[in-house]
């Protein structure tokens, strides 16, 4: 059987089995959703903390919130639980190549990410009247990045886990205070200084303003979150194809 | 049918190490086209390890393997579909069913999904999710998923743990319908019996080594006497004439009653005496040495800390 084919029969798969596991739904696709038309609806609409409308911001940050919730929920556990369970062994022994799996991850991630994005843009825009993108092409290129970049973060954090209860630890611990911190919590200039340097390290805050900063015409147009985002995911992709190499090797 | 002119699988002073443990050391092995080979040791014996090596799973530390011809490691990409697997201590995702689970396993090698859920008594499970499928279903479909794709070659691993004894007979009956097909069947099993039954030839493992290997027979009569005797001796009998008997090896009075140990045909011979004698003892008791008698000895205890 030809690989690609191997591939795309593997990634409808996996796709179809994400959307039987209603908990990994719930939390990628409505709790971004959930958090958007709260926290869109209880700032004044005159608070000038934000740089743009408090629904704008927020609407546009759980942009990010998904894609996080995606890379560092749904992959790292599914990678971990395949690993645990044997299921990569079986895979490698019908004939699949050892990127398959991965690479069909990487797949299924990036689709859910852009599904959990668009609901958190449907919802927002018809509750709250989203605003349109800026730049619109630099916001569409740079979400694109952001969603590969912690796709593959998922995988690595995934590749590097003894088993899926670790991952799912891990994943979890990583992404609440990234979320909270990093722009899908309280509002900008409630953080202290401390905060907002903490939140400068996070990976998921460049995932929001990369996509923030062209959406709603912010200072800094985005660029150097890009190319950090970019820098993660050079690292993530060495790490995992590391790992893999070295489970080969063992 | 066996072709010993055939081998399909050839390994050489395959070793693997883990640290300073080494887990294989040095195993020689060839496997005929068409036959069922046992590989058969104590948990932590190195089994796993080695047909790990043997799939390409794992990259050996020294040695030479075979697979159908090839580097199982370096060629997997012409072994896919020839080679069929049940691993052990491998799952398939909860919630993946019996049909997307052989659609997604299938290439065009495959048999009809139809019939293999046919042959292998699935049909009713077709959109039952893996996870819902009892031990002895789950057990089936890995069996089936191994030869979907109409493989020469199948390696089973630890096949039937955890199944119940009736669950267990099934299987061994699928196994052996699998020579009549002409697949080659590579059993990893720590049951003797199982092994015993199933096999047309063994190697069995202890401490990453092959200590011994032949067809089940020819390992009950090197590791010990095939036969025992025990019968409460008739008075008219001269128990060291018993000793001089064709096949019999050892004669023993052990409370009252004798024990003889010996060949296959010495049972004949003893039974010819009793009867030329006259009087056929009331409490004759007749057995066969089983494999797992033999090779209790040779097994020893596994490793301390062997990878399995």
């Amino acid at each position: 059987m030809n690989s690609l084919t191997a591939l795309a029969r593997l990634t409808y798969t996996e796709l179809k089995l994400v959307f039987r596991e209603p908990l990994v739904l719930a939390f990628v696709l409505f709790f971004p959703v959930v958090f958007t038309l709260v926290l869109g609806g209880v700032f004044d609409p005159d608070d000038d903390g934000f740089g743009a409308l408090p629904s704008d911001y927020y609407g546009v940050a759980y942009i990010g919130v998904a894609i996080g919730a995606v890379g560092l929920t749904m992959v790292p556990v599914q990678f971990a639980a395949y690993r645990e369970r044997g299921v990569l062994r079986r895979f490698r022994t019908a004939g699949l190549k050892p990127w398959a799996f991965p690479v069909a991850l990487l797949a299924v991630s990036v689709l859910m990410s852009i599904v959990a994005a668009a609901l958190v843009i449907a919802t927002t825009t018809l509750v709250y009247g989203l605003a349109q993108p800026a730049n619109l092409p630099l916001t569409i290129v740079y979400a694109l990045i952001a969603i590969v970049s912690f796709s593959s973060l998922g995988l690595a954090i995934g590749s590097l886990m003894p088993n899926a209860r670790s991952a799912q630890g891990i994943g979890t611990l990583a992404f609440f205070p990234m979320f909270l911190l990093g722009g899908g919590g309280p509002p900008p200039d409630a953080l202290s200084p401390t905060m907002r340097s903490i939140a400068n390290w996070m990976p998921l805050t460049h995932v929001m303003r990369a996509i923030q900063e062209p959406w709603l015409d912010l200072d800094g147009g985005g660029t150097n979150h890009m190319l950090i985002l970019i820098a993660i995911g050079i690292v993530t992709v060495g790490t995992a194809t590391f790992v893999g190499q070295r489970d080969l090797a063992g | 049918m066996t072709n010993h002119s055939d081998p399909i699988i050839e390994v050489r002073g395959l070793t693997k190490r883990y640290g300073a443990t080494t887990v294989v050391d040095q195993v020689d092995l060839t496997v005929h086209r068409g036959e069922i080979f046992g590989l058969l040791g104590a948990n932590g014996a190195g089994k796993t390890t080695t047909v790990e090596c043997l799939q390409g799973l794992r990259r050996s530390d020294a040695g030479t393997i075979r697979l159908c011809g090839l580097d199982p490691l370096t060629e997997a990409a012409k072994l896919a579909g020839r080679v069929g697997s049940q691993l052990q201590d491998s799952a398939l995702p909860d919630r993946l069913r019996v049909g997307e689970a052989l659609r997604l396993f299938a290439t065009e090698r495959a048999a009809p999904i139809d019939e293999v859920l046919d042959d292998w008594g699935l049909t009713g499970q077709r959109r039952t999710a893996f996870a819902n499928l009892s031990g002895g279903q789950q057990q089936r479909l890995f069996v089936a998923l191994a030869l979907l794709n109409r493989p020469e070659v199948v390696f089973l691993d630890e096949l039937t743990q955890g199944l119940d004894p009736a669950a267990r007979r099934v299987v061994w009956e699928l196994i052996s319908a699998l020579r009549n097909r002409g697949t080659t069947v590579v059993l990893v099993t720590h049951f003797m019996d199982e092994a015993e039954v199933l096999c047309d030839r063994i190697a069995v493992m202890a401490n990453g080594r092959i200590v011994d290997r032949g067809t089940p027979s020819e390992l009950i009569e090197r590791q010990g006497h095939p036969s025992r005797m025990v019968f409460t001796p008739p008075p008219t009998i001269a128990i060291p004439d018993l000793g001089r008997l064709p096949g019999v090896a050892s004669v023993a009075v052990i409370g009252g009653r004798v024990e003889i140990d010996g060949s296959r045909d010495m049972v004949a011979h003893v039974g010819a005496a009793l009867v030329a004698n006259g009087t056929v003892p009331a409490d004759i008791d007749v057995r066969q040495l089983q494999l797992e008698d033999a090779l209790l000895p040779l097994l020893g205890a596994p490793v301390a800390g062997g990878a399995q």
